[in-house]
C-alpha cells in the first residue's frame, strides 16, 4: 500500500485528537462514572463502592420520583408542543413572506431577547406572571377578572410558559432552515397542477419540512426536560421537575448516588423517548414514499 | 534528448479499484499533449499523479529524468490550471498571480510586480491587478490561473478540463489563445479534455485513453486517418461502420463494393473472413447530375438530412446495409439541398477504408 | 396573508414582553418590581460599580467566556476539517460522541462532571467551568464550522500547495481567511453560552462566581433586585452592539470575497 494513503489517515487521525481526547475525558468518563455512582451508596460524606441496586428500587418504589419524572416528562412535552407550534408559523412567515435581502433582520430581531441573560429572563417572566404583575394588574384594569390568577405565578403553567419563551428561537431557527431549503418551484408545480394555497402548505410544504421539525422538536424537548432554572423559580411547589430533586440530591442531601440514578433514569427516558420519536418520524416519511 | 516527463508501467489502485493500468509515455519538452478520453477514463488520474496529488501505486514516474517518487506536488516542477480555477477569492488579481512567489526571497517587492504585470499581459488581462478577483468573469478567471501558474516558469504546464466551463463562443477563442500561448512560452503543456475536437484542434500528440489504459497515442492526422481500433474511430469523429468479407488484399463491403486495400489501412492486422469497414462522411460525396465520380461510386436513399448552415449531413441508406451512413457536403452557391427519399449516386474513396476486425 | 403577518406582530410582542421591561424597572425608583412604576432615576446603575462582588462576577465571567470561546472554537476547528477532508477508521462514531453534549441535559454534565472533580479531588475555580463549558461549546462550534469547511472549494487549497506553498502555510494563507466568518461566528456563540450558561457554572464554581451564579445568590434579596435589572440593560445592549457589529463584520466579509448574502450566521 502506498505510504501516502496512510499519511492521510494519520493527519485526520492527528487533527480529530484533541477534540477526540477532550471529549473522551470530559464526557465519557464522567458519564461512566456517574453510571458507576448510581449502583453506590452514600452515608453523609463517606461513599460505600459495594455495587448495590438499591437505589434503583428506591427510585422506582417511592412515588415523588415518579411523579416527577412523570411531570418533567408531560411540562417538557407541553413546552416542546407550544413552542413548536408557535414557532411554526413565524418560521414560515420569515422564509416566505420577508423579502430576502430582509430575511437575516428579522432573524436578527427575533434572537436579540435572547441575550438577555437566562436567569434575568426567568425572573423577568416571575414578574409578569406574578400576583402584582404585567398579566394581573392589566387584566384587572381591563375588568376581565376580579382577583390576580394564582395559577399563573408558581405553577406549572408558569414554568410551561416561561420555558416556551425561553426556547422560541431553537425552534424557530431549525423550522426556518428547512423551510429556506425547499425548492420554490415545487409550490410552483403544485398550484400549476391545480392545488389551492392550502393544499400546497399541506402536500408539498409541510412534510419536506419534517426534517426541522423533527430537529426542532429534539432541540427543544431534551434540554427542557433537565432545566433547573426556571421550575426553581416559577414553578412553585407543584411545578418542580427531575433536575431541582437530582440537585437536591447533590448538594444538599449529601446523597450523590441518588443523584446520579435519577440522572441515569432520566437520561435513560429522554434517549427512550426521543428514539421512539425519530422512529416514528421514519415510518411516517417512509409510509409517504411508498 | 530526455523526454520531460516519463512514464513506465505506471499503475493506480483506490483500493481494489484499478484506475491506471500499465501507463508508458513520454512527453517530449515543448510539446501541446493532450489526455482525451471519456469520464472516468483515469485522464485526470493521470494527470493529478503527474502533478503530484496522487501517489501511484508501481511503475516509475520521471519529471526531466528525475524520479518524482516521494516528492510531493509543491516540490515538483509542473503547475496546474485546475478546472474551477481556484482563483483565491479574498486576494486581488495580482495577489493570485504573485501568489506562488511569495517565498522567493532573491525577488524584491518591484520585481514581483514586474514579473506580475508581464505575466498578465501576456495572457490579456494586462491593468487587471488591482482587480478583486471575485469580480471577474469565466474567460477572465482561467486567465488569472494561467498567469499564476505560468508566472513560476514550471518545466510542465498541467491543464484540467481547463475550457469546459465556458460557452462555445469563448471556448474556440481560448483554443487559439492557449496553442498562441504555448508556442510563445515554449513550456510543455498537457492537457486533459474530454472534447475530442478541442484536443485535434490544439495538440501536437493526443494519448486516448479508456478505463485507464491509453488505446492510441499519435499526432490528430494519424489519429484522426488511422484510428488504431474500432472504439478510438468511434470516439474521434463521426466513423460510418459497414458489414464487410476480406480475402487477401481485397475486402467486399456492404453497399460500397469490392476495394483493394493496403496494409497500413488494417491497424489490427490485416483481417480474414468478417471483419467492419470504417468510413468517414467528408470522404464520401453526392454526385449531381452527370457529374464524373473521381474515384468509385455506388447509389443510396436519402434516409434524412441535416442542414447546418454551412454544411448538410445526409443519412444514407445503401444497398444491402441495414444502417445509413453519414455523408456530409458542404452547401456550395449553386449546390441544392436533396430530399428525405430521393436516390443518389455516391462517390467514395477506397484510401479512405480502414480496416478493423 | 394580513393574519399571518398579524401573528408575526404578536408573537414578537411575545418575544420582547420580558425584556422591555428591564429598561423600565432599571430605570424606575423603588426595589419593588411591580407596577405601577415611581419614578426615574439612574441610581441602580451608579450602584454596578459600587459593588465590588458584581463587578469580580462580571471579570470571571469574561474570563471564562473568552478562554472558552478560543478553547472550543480550536477544537471545532480540528474536527470540522478532520470531518470534512480526512477519512479514518471509526470517523462516524468519533464525531458523534463529539457532538453528544448538544442532546445531554446540562444538568447531567454539569453532575457528571462534579463527581469526577471531587473523586480525583480536584479543586473547583475557574478551570473547572471553563472545562465544562468547552465541553458543551465545541459541539456548536464544529456545527458552524462543519458548513463553512464545506463551502470552502477543495481545489483553493490544491492549487496553494502545487504553487510551492507548505501545508500549514496553505492553511494560514488560504484556509484560515476563507473561513473566518465561521470562527468569528464560533467565537461569538460560544462567548455567549458561556457567560449565560448556569446550571455548569453553579456547580462547578470555585469562590468566585460566575455572573449568573452570583445573580441567582442575588435574587433572593428584594433590595438587590434593581442593580440586577440595571446590569441586565447594560448586557443587553453590549450584547445589540456586539451583534450588530458582527453583522456588519460578515457582511463585509462576503462582499469582499463576493459570495451571496445567504443571511444570518446559519
Amino acid at each position: 500500500m502506498p505510504t501516502f494513503r496512510n499519511s492521510e489517515t494519520a493527519r485526520g487521525l492527528s487533527l480529530i485528537a484533541p477534540p477526540a481526547l477532550f471529549a473522551l475525558l470530559l464526557l465519557a468518563v464522567p458519564l461512566t462514572a456517574i453510571f458507576a455512582f448510581s449502583f453506590w451508596t452514600q452515608d453523609f460524606l463517606t461513599i460505600d463502592y459495594t455495587p448495590t441496586l438499591k437505589n434503583y428500587r428506591e427510585a422506582l418504589s417511592e412515588p415523588i420520583y415518579g411523579q416527577l419524572m412523570l411531570r418533567s416528562v408531560l411540562i417538557a412535552g407541553a413546552v416542546t408542543l407550544a413552542t413548536v407550534v408557535l414557532a411554526y408559523p413565524i418560521a414560515y412567515f420569515i422564509s416566505f413572506h420577508i423579502a430576502p435581502n430582509r430575511k437575516s433582520l428579522w432573524i436578527f430581531l427575533i434572537t436579540i431577547p435572547f441575550w438577555t441573560a437566562y436567569l434575568i429572563r426567568v425572573f423577568l417572566w416571575k414578574v409578569i406572571l406574578g400576583f402584582n404583575g404585567v398579566v394581573n394588574s392589566s387584566l384587572m384594569t381591563l375588568g376581565l377578572i376580579d382577583a390576580p390568577l394564582s395559577e399563573i405565578s408558581y405553577s406549572p403553567y408558569a414554568v410551561v410558559i416561561t420555558l416556551a419563551h425561553a426556547f422560541a428561537p431553537f425552534a424557530i431557527l431549525p423550522i426556518f432552515v428547512s423551510l429556506e431549503k425547499i425548492d420554490r418551484s415545487l409550490l410552483e408545480a403544485s398550484r400549476d397542477l391545480g392545488e389551492s394555497r392550502f393544499m400546497t402548505f399541506l402536500r408539498v410544504t409541510l412534510p419536506l419540512s419534517v426534517p426541522g421539525v423533527v430537529a426542532a422538536v429534539l432541540i427543544v424537548f431534551i434540554p427542557t426536560i433537565g432545566d433547573y432554572v426556571t421550575p426553581r423559580l416559577v414553578g412553585g411547589p407543584d411545578g418542580l421537575m427531575i433536575a431541582n430533586m437530582i440537585q437536591v440530591q447533590f448538594l444538599r442531601l449529601n446523597n450523590a448516588p441518588m443523584g446520579a440514578t435519577l440522572a441515569v433514569i432520566a437520561m435513560a427516558i429522554v434517549t427512550v423517548i426521543s428514539l421512539i420519536f425519530i422512529f416514528l418520524n421514519r415510518r411516517w416519511l417512509k409510509g409517504r414514499k411508498a | 534528448m530526455t523526454p520531460i516527463v516519463s512514464l513506465r508501467d505506471v499503475q493506480k489502485y483506490y483500493g481494489t479499484y484499478h484506475a491506471l493500468r500499465g501507463i508508458d509515455l513520454d512527453i517530449a519538452q515543448g510539446e501541446f499533449f493532450s489526455l482525451l478520453g471519456p469520464s472516468g477514463c483515469g485522464k485526470t488520474t493521470l494527470l493529478r499523479t503527474i502533478a503530484g496529488f496522487e501517489e501511484i501505486s508501481s511503475g516509475t514516474l520521471l519529471l526531466s529524468g528525475q524520479d518524482m517518487s516521494g516528492v510531493p506536488a509543491n516540490k515538483r516542477p509542473t503547475n496546474m490550471v485546475f478546472q474551477s480555477y481556484a482563483i483565491f477569492p479574498h486576494l486581488s488579481v495580482a495577489e493570485n498571480v504573485a501568489f506562488g512567489l511569495r517565498k522567493r526571497g532573491d525577488l524584491n517587492a518591484k520585481a514581483k510586480q514586474a514579473l506580475v504585470e508581464d505575466s498578465l499581459d501576456m495572457v490579456g488581462l494586462g491593468g487587471f491587478g488591482a482587480r478583486a478577483a471575485h469580480a471577474l468573469s469565466g474567460g477572465q478567471r482561467q486567465r488569472v490561473a494561467l498567469a499564476r501558474a505560468l508566472i513560476l516558469k514550471p518545466k510542465v504546464l498541467l491543464l484540467d478540463e481547463p475550457l469546459s466551463a465556458l460557452d462555445k463562443k469563448l471556448r474556440e477563442q481560448m483554443q487559439n489563445e492557449l496553442r498562441r500561448l504555448q508556442r510563445h512560452v515554449g513550456i510543455t503543456f498537457v492537457l486533459v479534455t474530454h472534447d475530442q475536437e478541442e484536443a485535434l484542434i490544439m495538440s501536437d500528440r493526443i494519448a486516448v485513453m479508456f478505463e485507464g489504459e491509453i488505446a492510441q497515442l499519435a499526432d490528430p492526422q494519424t489519429l484522426y486517418r488511422r484510428p488504431k481500433s474500432r472504439r478510438v474511430a468511434d470516439f474521434i469523429g463521426v466513423m460510418n461502420f459497414l458489414p464487410a468479407t476480406a480475402s487477401g488484399k481485397t475486402v467486399e463491403i456492404g453497399g460500397l463494393g469490392r476495394a483493394d486495400i493496403e496494409p497500413e489501412q488494417c491497424p489490427a492486422g490485416t483481417p480474414a473472413g468478417g471483419c467492419t469497414v470504417g468510413i468517414r462522411p467528408e470522404t464520401m460525396s453526392i454526385l449531381f447530375g452527370d457529374e464524373p465520380a473521381p474515384a468509385r461510386e455506388t447509389t443510396g436513399t436519402v434516409h434524412e438530412l441535416a442542414y447546418y448552415g454551412d454544411m448538410t449531413y445526409y443519412d444514407i441508406v445503401l444497398d444491402g446495409v441495414e444502417k445509413p451512413v453519414t455523408l456530409s457536403m458542404k452547401n456550395l452557391v449553386g449546390r441544392r439541398v436533396l430530399e428525405r427519399g430521393e436516390t443518389a449516386r455516391i462517390s467514395w474513396d477506397e484510401r479512405a477504408l480502414v480496416v478493423f476486425a | 396573508m394580513t393574519w399571518l403577518r398579524g401573528y408575526a406582530l404578536l408573537y414578537l410582542l411575545f418575544l420582547y414582553a420580558p425584556i422591555i421591561l428591564l429598561p423600565m424597572f432599571a430605570f424606575n425608583d423603588s426595589t419593588i418590581i411591580a407596577f405601577p412604576l415611581s419614578g426615574f432615576t439612574i441610581r441602580w446603575f451608579v450602584e454596578i460599580p459600587n459593588t465590588p462582588a458584581l463587578v469580580k462576577s462580571v471579570q470571571t465571567s469574561v474570563i471564562i467566556a473568552v478562554t472558552t470561546a478560543l478553547l472550543s472554537t480550536t477544537l471545532g476547528i480540528c474536527a470540522a476539517r478532520a470531518g470534512a477532508k480526512y477519512t479514518f477508521p471509526f470517523k462516524a462514531p468519533i464525531l458523534g460522541f463529539i457532538m453528544l453534549p448538544l442532546v445531554l441535559p446540562e444538568i447531567i454534565v454539569a453532575v457528571s462532571l462534579l463527581v469526577v472533580l471531587l473523586a480525583l479531588g480536584l479543586p473547583l475555580g475557574h478551570w473547572t467551568v471553563i472545562l465544562g463549558h468547552t465541553l458543551i461549546c465545541t459541539p456548536f462550534c464544529i456545527a458552524i464550522l462543519n458548513s463553512a469547511f464545506a463551502n470552502l472549494d477543495p481545489s483553493l487549497e490544491e492549487a496553494a500547495f502545487d504553487l510551492g506553498e507548505s501545508r500549514w502555510s496553505t492553511f494560514r494563507l488560504i484556509t484560515l481567511p476563507l473561513v473566518m466568518p465561521g470562527i468569528i461566528s464560533a467565537l461569538l456563540i460560544s462567548f455567549t453560552i458561556s457567560l449565560d450558561e448556569f446550571i455548569i457554572a453553579f456547580f462547578l464554581t470555585g469562590t468566585e462566581p460566575t455572573l449568573p451564579v452570583y445573580l441567582w445568590g442575588q435574587l433572593r434579596f428584594p433590595q438587590k433586585i434593581p442593580v440586577v435589572m440595571a446590569l441586565g440593560t447594560i448586557l443587553v445592549a453590549l450584547s445589540v452592539l456586539l451583534l450588530i457589529l458582527a453583522e456588519f463584520a460578515r457582511r463585509r466579509g462576503i462582499a469582499r470575497m463576493g459570495g451571496k448574502d445567504t443571511g444570518g450566521f446559519l
